[in-house]
């Protein structure tokens, strides 16, 4: 019985586009292509709201948590850090704190949040690079252990983090990844870098169904959670969720942060051990276990695979748009506008159409995703409008070519 | 209640439209208009905020007329890569404008006014602004200040009106137009628009320079002289002004034809048309923008039956070539209103309307309405005016007096009278006896024509 857990959270806000489109005038500047870009006004309005009923209480109780022990690792998106950075320094500053406690361990993500990783990974190397130092310098900790975006894994992304000297990433424990295994053990696909996979079952526990009643384990309670965690077989049990979880996928009203608050008592109870993925990975190298890692890449999102992203017409549409919006930012050799064509490549862009032509409860998430503020335009111009911000930045990168 | 009546002392005036008073931004009568709509608003005291899309190269916002005009240069970091004028980059601009213009009204100019107890009236003019102001009436009622403020938007033509949402449009503001004409268009489609004309500035009103007329004339050294100012569009009917010219000269008429166009390529096919009547077809272009730079190119060139300015005219100079002239053409079509025919009246000119029939025109008092397409009208009305100059005095004279009715000041009396009416609707001014009728339907007048009558509909 696993008598370890490890806890990864992922503090993100994705930097969404300006709908209706904007048209980019001929020849223009690169800031004002970038204006006509993202609808900056609307990121800060959902920045603050985010940070009201999220940021600052969940931020608040992890400090709390960990000052009595509880072990937390911490991944930021750059698209979040830039958000912070601009519109709220005080709680970029109490993250800060957070981070600098010897019970967090800060572990790096792919900046912008973006899906380089699924196209070209000697740029994904080094943006990774880019992204571990500068998480270095905003809060003084070198990570050494990595997610990517929406914890994408496969076998060409574990060999570029593995060339870029991580100790460890993340994947998650999905069956058609991990065939007969179970996730509660170290994996690697080659010694170097060791791989630590999300209970997929009781992360969803906690991230997904905690608010609903139609579960049958509604309510979750602390004790039963902490009962399951010990009784799950393994050496360790890995779980990570959206920062967002606390407070924001879930209110203060369902009850999350009380959970969270007994949470560690009643681990201890059972004696369950805290550790961090670094500390996962000092325990268990030795007698990790090989996984062949899939060549089709898994994410934690959805059902595991890429259909969340890729699974409808519109999702690939974009895709194919967001290739050439990259391809063609590099025939610019423009930095900036290379810069631009990474941001466009978010995978939340794709993630929050998942919706279009499905229901059920991924095409709600999926819709929960999608600014409020769209919905007027309706499901198609909604699709169509964001076409349209990649067309119109395809075409002003002419003006540079 | 306090206020009875619209003054300068209560009210703010907030113009939308895409032309403006820079050279940038003037493409043709909208630009004419709305700035002189703007600064007679300035002039009579009402504090005035202009939204345009103006000169990248200007302030972003310039003040005049003692302080009671602002002007708000719009979309300039757009039109910085549109150096072409206002229409260059429109879709860019119009995206700007409607996402922009909104917001700043609500924050800037209508909450500080309504704090001040001030009534603010917001007139848009054209298609490109009916999304703004669809979007400021909801700015102003999420604000719980719709109530607080009068809005008219205004069709000065057909342009782009497949791009309005009407519903919309008529559900958050009055719709206005500039004649009669086109209320019947509109009517067409459902819509009942109040008319408000168009205007001239009083300086309109002026004599002109007989000596200047009288060189003009003797530089041309024809029996008639014709004009037309307009652009080169198949409504405005330059074939059937080159035409007529032809049919004149066949008489043995020595007519030349004074034509003014725009940019259009239409101008080439009326050339080509011009040519192969057998009439001689010069253009000419003025070296500098004086009067004399004017006087120059045109002289010399009496060997012509149609002289094609290719230089930008003045009124000033127009007002000349109108008074000098035996026929100003303004035989279009399709005229929304007609402000050529109406200027030319101004300056004791004699307007050849077009069979749209123009509001100001009265056959044989003040101008000459045409009712065809066929240029032998013309010709044949010109012949009667050759053989009656007793007629065509009496005609210059009515015209003037006729145009006085169509000053800006006169033309915003009557718009004031409108607002007014609309303000007591809301309840922003008192009923000059009892009290205002209470209804909860919304307070707009009723946009929408169902009978095909012009029935004002209106309500608290």
């Amino acid at each position: 019985m696993a008598e370890n857990l490890a806890i990864y959270t992922v503090v993100h806000q994705p930097r969404r586009l300006k709908l209706p489109a904007q048209p980019i005038p001929q020849g223009a500047k690169l800031q004002d292509i970038e204006r006509c870009l993202f609808d900056e006004k609307l990121n800060e309005h959902y920045f603050h709201k985010v940070a009201t009923y999220c940021y600052y209480p969940a931020t608040e109780m992890f400090l709390d948590l960990v000052k009595q022990g509880f072990k937390l690792s911490i991944g930021f998106s750059e698209s979040f850090l830039k958000q912070a950075q601009a519109w709220d320094k005080q709680l970029l500053a109490i993250f800060q704190e957070l981070v600098k406690h010897p019970n967090v361990e800060l572990v790096c993500v792919e900046p912008y949040h973006s899906f380089l990783p699924l196209f070209d990974l000697r740029m994904f190397q080094r943006r990774m690079a880019w992204a571990r130092d500068n998480l270095e310098k905003v809060f003084g900790k070198r990570p050494s252990v990595t997610d990517t975006t929406e914890m994408l894994m496969s076998d060409g992304i574990y060999y570029a983090l593995r060339n870029s000297a991580f100790s460890g990433a993340l994947l998650d424990g999905r069956e058609w990844v991990l065939g007969w295994r179970d996730p509660t053990h170290l994996y690697h696909q080659g010694k170097d870098l060791m791989l630590l996979a999300r209970h997929y079952q009781l992360s969803d526990d906690v991230g997904y169904r905690f608010s609903n009643r139609g579960w049958w384990g509604y309510p979750l309670l602390a004790d039963a959670y902490a009962h399951w965690i010990r009784e799950t077989s393994g050496e360790f049990v890995f779980l990570a969720w959206d920062y967002e979880t606390f407070g924001e996928h879930h209110s203060r009203e369902t009850g999350i942060f009380d959970f969270m608050r007994c949470l560690p008592g009643e681990l201890a109870k059972r004696k369950v051990t805290m550790l961090t993925p670094s500390e996962v990975i000092a325990n268990y190298k030795e007698q990790s276990f090989y996984l062949p890692l899939p060549v089709y890449p898994c994410t934690w999102a959805g059902e595991g695979g890429m259909e969340f992203f890729l699974g409808n017409a519109v999702q690939q549409a974009m895709f194919q748009l967001m290739l050439h919006a990259y391809n063609k930012a590099l025939l610019s050799k423009n930095r900036k506008l290379i810069d631009l064509a990474l941001w466009l490549t978010q995978s939340d862009n794709l993630h929050l159409i998942q919706w279009f032509g499905h229901s059920g409860s991924e095409a709600e998430v999926s819709a929960y995703f999608t600014p409020d503020e769209w919905w007027q335009l309706g499901s198609s111009s909604i699709v169509w409008e964001m076409q349209q911000v990649y067309k119109n930045f395809i075409r002003a990168i002419d003006a540079y070519l | 209640m306090r206020r009875r009546s619209i003054t300068a002392d209560n009210t703010i005036f907030v113009l939308l439209s895409f032309e403006g008073p820079d050279r940038y931004s003037l493409a043709g009568g909208l630009g004419v208009r709305v700035t002189n709509l703007s600064q007679t608003l300035a002039q009579l005291g009402f504090p005035t905020h202009f939204f345009f899309v103006g000169d990248p190269r200007q302030q972003g916002e310039g003040v005049s007329n003692g302080g009671k005009l602002v002007l708000h240069r719009w979309c300039q970091w757009i039109s910085q890569y549109y150096p072409e004028g206002v229409y260059q980059g429109e879709n860019e601009k119009l995206y700007d404008f409607n996402e922009s213009v909104p917001w700043f009204v609500n924050e800037h100019i209508v909450k500080p006014a309504v704090a001040k107890d001030k009534l603010v009236v917001i007139l848009g003019e054209e298609w490109h602004t009916t999304e703004a102001m669809c979007r400021i009436s909801d700015l102003l009622y999420g604000n719980n200040l719709r109530d607080k403020v009068v809005m008219f938007w205004n069709a000065n033509n057909t342009f782009s009106f497949h791009r309005i949402n009407w519903g919309r449009l008529a559900y958050t503001a009055t719709i206005t137009t500039v004649s009669r004409y086109m209320k019947h268009i509109m009517w067409g489609m459902g819509l009942n628009p109040l008319v408000i004309p168009n205007g001239i500035p009083k300086p309109l009103l002026g004599r002109v320079d007989e000596n200047a007329v009288a060189r003009l004339k003797k530089s041309l050294d024809a029996d008639l002289i014709l004009s037309k100012v307009a652009r080169w569009d198949p409504d405005k009917r330059w074939n059937m002004a080159v035409e007529a010219t032809a049919r004149l000269k066949a008489r043995g008429i020595k007519t030349m034809l004074l034509a003014r166009g725009g940019i259009e390529p239409h101008g080439e096919e009326v050339m080509h048309n011009a040519r192969s009547l057998g009439l001689n077809v010069k253009e000419t272009r003025a070296k500098g923008n004086s009067l004399e730079d004017y006087f120059q190119a045109i002289e010399g060139n009496g060997m012509a039956d149609i002289l094609n300015l290719k230089f930008h005219c003045p009124q000033e100079f127009l007002r000349i070539i109108y008074h000098a002239s035996d026929a100003v053409l303004a035989n279009s079509r399709h005229e929304p209103f007609g402000i050529v025919g109406l200027e030319a009246m101004a300056a004791g000119g004699i307007a050849f309307t077009g069979g749209t029939g123009e509001d100001y025109a009265i056959p044989f008092h003040n101008s000459i309405v045409l009712e065809t397409s066929d240029p032998k009208e013309i010709e044949v009305y010109m012949m009667y005016l050759e053989e009656c100059p007793e007629e065509k005095e009496k005609i210059r004279r009515a015209a003037r007096q006729t145009a006085r009715q169509f000053t800006w000041e006169e033309v915003i009396g009557n718009l004031i009278q409108k607002l007014e009416y609309q303000a007591r609707i809301q309840g922003l001014l008192a009923t000059p006896r009892g009290n205002p009728v209470s209804d909860p339907s919304p307070s707009e007048f009723d946009n929408v024509a169902p009978n095909r009558e012009a029935v004002l509909v209106g309500s608290a």
